[in-house]
């Protein structure tokens, strides 16, 4: 009885290691495949178009809802002693530094994650990649470095897009909806802005999206048994992908904001 | 179709990392055309940072854009909005704008300064280096309520020491010396009343006195006068006049008595006013009414002030030492 339980235990040990160690390999491999340049550039700019330029609207749409409704909660928290233009601080700091990156991520982790893992697990499951394979084609150069280059490049642009529209429906809402002027938005908009808040903004957005990308191939090439397992992959993929955004966000806050100085 | 993809995926890249840079300068105020700059050094920058805006005349022309440590001097560069004319004979005043932590620098002209003597002491020390602005740094909130702390100590020192020294005990004989006083105002009032009444009736006797004696100069004048026609030499008459004499003496002596009476009157009248209203205080204190009754009658008031002074020395130093729980800005 003890026996099996502790053998239980290191099983379980083993599987969660050894699905590290697997992600590990693979992260390896697609570093090394990344030397033949040849195979994967010209491929980039068509999963670039597909990940980053098409997700732009779904970016777009999230952060105008965002920015609105955070411009709204942030009269509603300020209200009383403290002034109204705080308003615009919030917006900016809010949606440049965490919404816009994290929402934008959970989104495409989502839209761009399943889509590669489905992708991949279908040619996976139907032997595409075996006949690249015999065709002495790379499929981590072919299908896996061109997506986590693509995937790292876009996801910063259409976070930083999110960023302009968020900011912009913020700033359009506390003008329409608050009693509030412009001129007063713009005052704490610049009031505590320093360059510092976008470029945090769009590191963690090219790390979310290398993360995405990576999950999503790494689940795709490991789906097994038909539609069912690419079925799986992709929900592996956007669990994972959501996972790991949370995961970095901490880390990039940890990493970046500890001990820093106010702007 | 992949040269139309490439083209789609440049013009996208290119347009959003233009949007992005061209955001980001606007809402550092970057002026691509270049800015004038003004240097000012400190001997502390408070709690100032790079980007806080620099004010002339109340108007925001520029902005802060380095600080540096040189010495024992903070030196701070100013960004200066094209065509704004730096008053003559320039000093920087950096103060706290709003509870908030915003800090702003202010350029103004030395003449127009507070009379603060030690602003302008720090301003004289500042000076003295060409192409550099003299500064000065106004206090902030955490020293003005350091200061507060230390106005409460104070206040609760003092407090200490009543409590020493005026204690119940002292409170209660404070009490009874007031009763005292005002059965001695009353005993006072109720003399001065009796010795002014046999004032009044010694004063009407005089008159009647002088009345009288007046009525007997002259019935002696009129005999004297007949007994006078019968003599020739004229002696009796300078008895006469003599009496008469004393007779006007009299009189006068009785009109000062009768004025002496008439003060004694008024005097006795503001004597009795004012240990009424003596005895209406005193009454007022034994029976606690006013703050100062309510004070010495019930001893509750004093330890509630005490107990008040000493949380108001709490709070203070518990504001000084934890600012963010009295201030705090929710997001949601």
């Amino acid at each position: 009885m003890v026996a099996r339980a502790v053998e239980a235990i290191g099983r379980v040990a083993r599987e969660s290691v050894e699905g590290l160690g697997r992600a590990a390999r693979f992260g390896a491999q697609s570093v090394a495949a990344s030397r033949d340049v040849s195979i994967w550039w010209p491929q980039t700019t068509p999963q670039a178009l597909e990940l980053g330029v098409r997700s732009l609207p779904i970016g777009a749409f999230i952060a105008v809802f965002t920015g609105i409704v955070l411009a709204l909660l942030a009269s509603y928290s300020l209200s009383g002693a403290v002034p109204l233009y705080f308003v615009g601080t919030l917006v900016e700091k809010t949606i440049t530094m965490e919404l816009a990156p994290v929402l934008t991520g959970l989104a495409l982790a989502g839209r761009v994650g399943a889509n590669i893992a489905a992708e991949l697990g279908t040619m996976r499951v139907t032997e595409q990649i075996d006949a690249l394979e015999t065709l002495a084609y790379d499929p981590r150069a072919y299908l896996v470095v061109p997506r986590i280059i693509a995937g790292s490049v876009m996801f910063p642009i259409v976070v930083a897009s999110a960023m302009l529209v968020g900011v912009a429906s913020g700033w359009v809402a506390s003008v329409s909806l608050l009693d509030m002027s412009s001129p007063e938005f713009v005052k704490g908009l610049r009031l505590f802005f320093s360059g510092f808040d976008v470029r945090y903004g769009l590191i963690k957005a090219a790390s979310f999206g290398t993360a995405v990308t990576f999950v999503g191939c790494f689940s795709g090439l490991a789906a097994t048994g038909g539609a069912g397992g690419v079925g799986r992959a992709a929900t592996r993929a956007v669990v994972y992908s959501a996972i790991l955004i949370l995961i970095l966000d901490a880390f990039w806050a940890v990493l970046l904001l500890t001990g820093r100085e106010p702007a | 179709m992949k040269r139309g993809s490439d083209f789609i995926v440049g013009a996208v890249m290119l347009g959003v990392t233009a949007a992005i840079v061209a955001a980001t300068l606007w809402l550092k105020e970057t002026d691509i055309r270049g800015r004038d700059e003004l240097v000012a050094r400190f001997r502390d920058v408070g709690n100032a940072r790079i980007g806080a805006p620099l004010v002339i005349r109340g108007v925001r022309s520029g902005r802060l854009q380095r600080m540096e440590l040189v010495d024992s001097w903070v030196h701070v560069r100013f960004s200066l909005d094209r065509d704004v004319a730096v008053p003559r004979d320039p000093v920087v005043i950096l103060n706290e704008s709003s509870v908030f932590g915003e800090w702003q620098a202010t350029v103004t002209e030395r003449s127009a300064l507070p009379r603060d003597w030690d602003v302008r002491h720090e301003l004289d020390e500042a000076a003295g280096l060409s192409g550099i602005v003299p500064g000065a740094t106004l206090p902030d909130m955490a020293q003005l309520t350091a200061v507060a702390a230390r106005i409460a100590g104070d206040v609760a020192s003092l407090a200490d020491r009543v409590d020493t020294a005026f204690d119940v005990a002292a409170a209660r004989e404070m009490r009874a010396s007031i009763k005292n006083f005002a059965q001695m105002s009353s005993v006072l009032s109720d003399a001065a009343r009796t010795q002014s009444v046999n004032l009044g009736e010694a004063a009407r006797d005089v008159r009647s006195g002088v009345r009288s004696l007046l009525a007997a100069s002259d019935r002696v004048r009129d005999v004297a006068a007949r007994f006078d026609s019968s003599t020739s030499r004229g002696e009796v008459r300078h008895i006469v006049q003599d009496a008469a004499e004393a007779a006007r003496q009299l009189r006068e002596a009785s009109s000062r008595i009768l004025r002496l009476s008439g003060q004694l009157d008024t005097a006795q009248a503001t004597l009795v006013s004012v240990l009424a209203h003596s005895d209406s205080v005193a009454r007022r204190l034994h029976a606690g009414e006013g703050s100062l009754g309510l004070f010495l009658r019930d001893s509750s008031v004093y330890f509630q002030t005490d107990s008040l002074l000493t949380q108001l020395r709490r709070l203070v130093s518990d504001i000084q030492s934890n600012p963010r729980k009295y201030l705090r800005v929710s997001l949601f």
